[in-house]
């Protein structure tokens, strides 16, 4: 019997979707799609315009905040609405040592202390609120974080003699002595003199590198243990505390690791810009995170990725074509993807695939159906 | 250096203040109560309310002055009560039974639209709005100056309360709306048109919120995003009093008000820009100690 379903299946499987559907669903194709892109995002810069390498680079740093913001939000089911607080805290722990010790003895070892600042600090305040703010059933994250850059963007100017306040804190030119003797001034992040690369190259490749680096790590939180934990939490917690998952310790958990995720997207932020200011944890950005989140397809590792294109292409397109309406076209934008495509665009493949398969009546658009009701759990 | 007329005024206006926060934290939970949703989008609807009735009361202003004011807070409550009832229908509607983030991002969506909206119609400049009196006005009892704007904001809302009280405790809607609240499907089997008492209770709200909005406009001006802020000071209210209790939220808003008014003036570390963190210290330790809110129910939860 299941001999025979196999063999009709088959023989129905032919057209061009029913191409589409085979070629998308093999895992070797998978691999391949994977390792071409990496091979791409690797040759790009050296034949790419500066411009195009900046926005790329810009991309990778949003596609890492919105995988920290999808490990708490898209797989773990709690809202947060702050999340650009951890960003912007952690550029300003990454830029702060930089400008403080970059010209002195510590040289290179001052990106190395503010890389480490950047994961720990927003790594801590996260623990601490998370703490606090998972307590409450239901919506309390939501409700506790929105306060967060509303809380930071004011935090940020009182402190303006170490943040710079308004106008921020710029690396782009900082003085430092060279082996002449001479006070020089230097960018940090631009590139090693014999190397061959121009500066736009050289920070492409760095941020490129370690958000490559975090998407892997990330992968694998999600498919492990913990990334189980999380799918169980979300989808019931009296269910998961019956497990013996303690939806309390892992909300806890996934929202240090996302606001850790941030702090990197922030020191990522500094090495693409060299800059940041109270401006850059704003409200309205934050708003936007979780827009590019939920459109790019919460629960999804590409999803993260396509979130961070989002996160800067749609506000360019928009500022190209009529910059009034931009904040206008991200509400419409996100309540039509929620309206019909709940799971962004990262389940634009699969939804397709159903589509087809639906037509034809065949045998995965059942499998599909449980995919979609447990994103983390079902492996496919 | 303790000046006793300075602390009145200080209790008065944030009183004031606090019934700002009131009204717009009552608003969500009826809201919530009725659907389960947290809108964050209530502050924005109220905006986008008075900039409607501003416009329309312009109309009115050559006329007459009151006449204009009048008839712009009439429209602003109209529209108002359609523009909740409308978003309910076909927006919200759908997300009834989905899961509580995806809730959220579509009221933070709305939100965003909104805002964009009336930032794209009426600009992201502050714009007075006409009013019976000025901002700064103010009148004495013995030493203490009270401002016109503080009282009369908070006797409005304090009204309003009543109004609504008297609505959901003395006629036949309020009666549906509560049984809705309480057991939606029981509500429908009894009879009562669910989907007419959401939309009625998304209304409602909405008018609490314009009238909010149209007293915070009469203070700062009007712009698409002057109630971000109050919005978070309502939901830290919304989390202190419980979300299921009405009183809890306006007394916690008071209470919100009033002490960050203090600590403003007498912290001067916190000063003006940072009170703002008062509540959120406060309800650090509050979810902390009773993390159902001070006056909330635990909740049992089946599996």
């Amino acid at each position: 019997m299941s001999e025979h379903l196999t063999t009709s299946v088959r023989t129905e499987d032919t057209g061009f979707w029913g191409l589409v559907d085979r070629v998308t669903a093999n895992r070797w194709v998978r691999w391949v799609v994977l390792i071409a892109f990496l091979a791409l995002l690797l040759l790009l810069p050296l034949v790419a315009e500066p411009f195009t390498n900046q926005t790329i680079t810009r991309i990778a740093v949003f596609a890492v905040a919105v995988l920290g913001l999808n490990i708490i939000m898209g797989y773990t089911g709690q809202v947060s609405l702050g999340h650009i607080f951890f960003v912007g805290v952690g550029a300003y722990c990454a830029i702060i040592p930089i400008r403080a010790w970059w010209g002195g003895d510590l040289a290179e070892g001052s990106i190395v202390i503010g890389f480490v600042l950047a994961l720990v600090i927003p790594g801590v305040l996260g623990l601490v609120i998370a703490l606090a703010a998972v307590r409450l059933r239901g919506l309390a994250l939501a409700m506790v974080t929105i306060a967060l850059p509303i809380i930071g963007v004011p935090l940020a100017k009182r402190f303006s003699d170490i943040t710079g306040g308004n106008e921020g804190v710029s690396i782009k030119r900082l003085d430092y002595l060279s082996s002449s003797g001479a006070t020089l001034k230097g960018n940090p992040f631009s590139a090693p003199p014999g190397i061959g690369l121009a500066d736009d190259q050289w920070q492409y490749y760095i941020v490129v590198v370690i958000s490559v680096i975090l998407f892997a790590l990330a992968f694998f939180l999600v498919r492990g243990k913990f990334g189980r934990a999380f799918a169980i939490v979300k989808e019931n917690e009296a269910v998961a505390a019956s497990m013996g998952i303690s939806p309390y310790w892992y909300k806890v958990i996934s929202f240090t690791i996302s606001a850790v995720f941030g702090g990197a997207a922030g020191f990522l932020y500094i090495v693409a810009l060299q800059y940041t200011s109270s401006e850059a944890l704003s409200f309205g950005h934050s708003i936007e995170l979780v827009i590019a989140t939920i459109v790019g397809g919460a629960g999804s590792i590409a999803g993260s990725f396509l979130g961070g294109v989002v996160y800067v292409l749609l506000p360019q397109l928009t500022n190209a074509v009529y910059p009034e309406a931009t904040t206008a076209v991200q509400g419409v934008v996100i309540l039509l993807v929620l309206f019909l495509l709940p799971g962004g665009l990262a389940s634009l493949p699969r939804v397709i695939r159903r589509r087809t398969s639906r037509r034809r009546g065949g045998p995965t658009a059942g499998a599909d159906l449980a995919a979609d009701i447990a994103p983390g759990i079902t492996k496919r | 250096m303790f000046n006793f007329t300075t602390f009145i005024q200080l209790i008065i206006d944030g009183l004031a203040t606090g019934s700002i926060y009131a009204a717009l934290a009552l608003a969500i939970v009826l809201v919530n109560q009725a659907t389960g949703i947290i809108n964050f989008a209530q502050g924005g609807m109220a905006v986008l309310s008075a900039y409607f009735g501003m416009t329309i009361g312009n109309l009115m202003l050559p006329i007459h002055p009151i006449l204009g004011i009048v008839v712009g807070i009439i429209a602003a409550a109209i529209i108002s009560y359609g523009m909740g009832a409308i978003i309910e229908r076909f927006v919200m509607r759908r997300f009834i039974g989905s899961h509580p983030d995806t809730q959220v991002v579509a009221t933070v969506g709305l939100l965003t639209l909104i805002t964009g909206a009336a930032g794209l119609i009426w600009t992201y400049n502050y714009i007075p709005y006409p009013f019976f009196f000025d901002a700064g006005e103010s009148f004495r009892i013995g030493n203490v100056a009270i401002s016109v704007w503080s009282l009369t904001t908070f006797l409005t809302i304090l009204a309003l309360m009543g109004v609504l009280q008297a609505l959901f405790r003395g006629t036949k809607m309020g009666l549906g709306l509560r049984a809705v609240a309480d057991n939606s499907a029981s509500a429908a089997l009894s009879g009562i048109n669910v989907g007419r008492m959401l939309m009625a209770g998304w209304g409602l709200a909405a008018v609490l919120g314009a009238i909010a909005g149209i007293l915070v406009a009469a203070k700062i001006q009007l712009q698409p995003g002057m109630f971000d802020t109050f919005l978070v000071y309502a939901l830290a209210a919304v989390i202190i009093g419980g979300l299921d209790s009405p009183i809890g939220a306006v007394v916690a808003a008071w209470g919100i008000a009033i002490l960050e008014n203090l600590a403003g003036t007498y912290v001067p570390w916190i000063g003006h820009d940072m009170k703002i963190a008062v509540p959120f210290v406060l309800l650090f330790v509050i979810l902390l100690l009773r993390p159902q809110g001070l006056f909330g129910r635990k909740v049992v939860v089946r599996v």
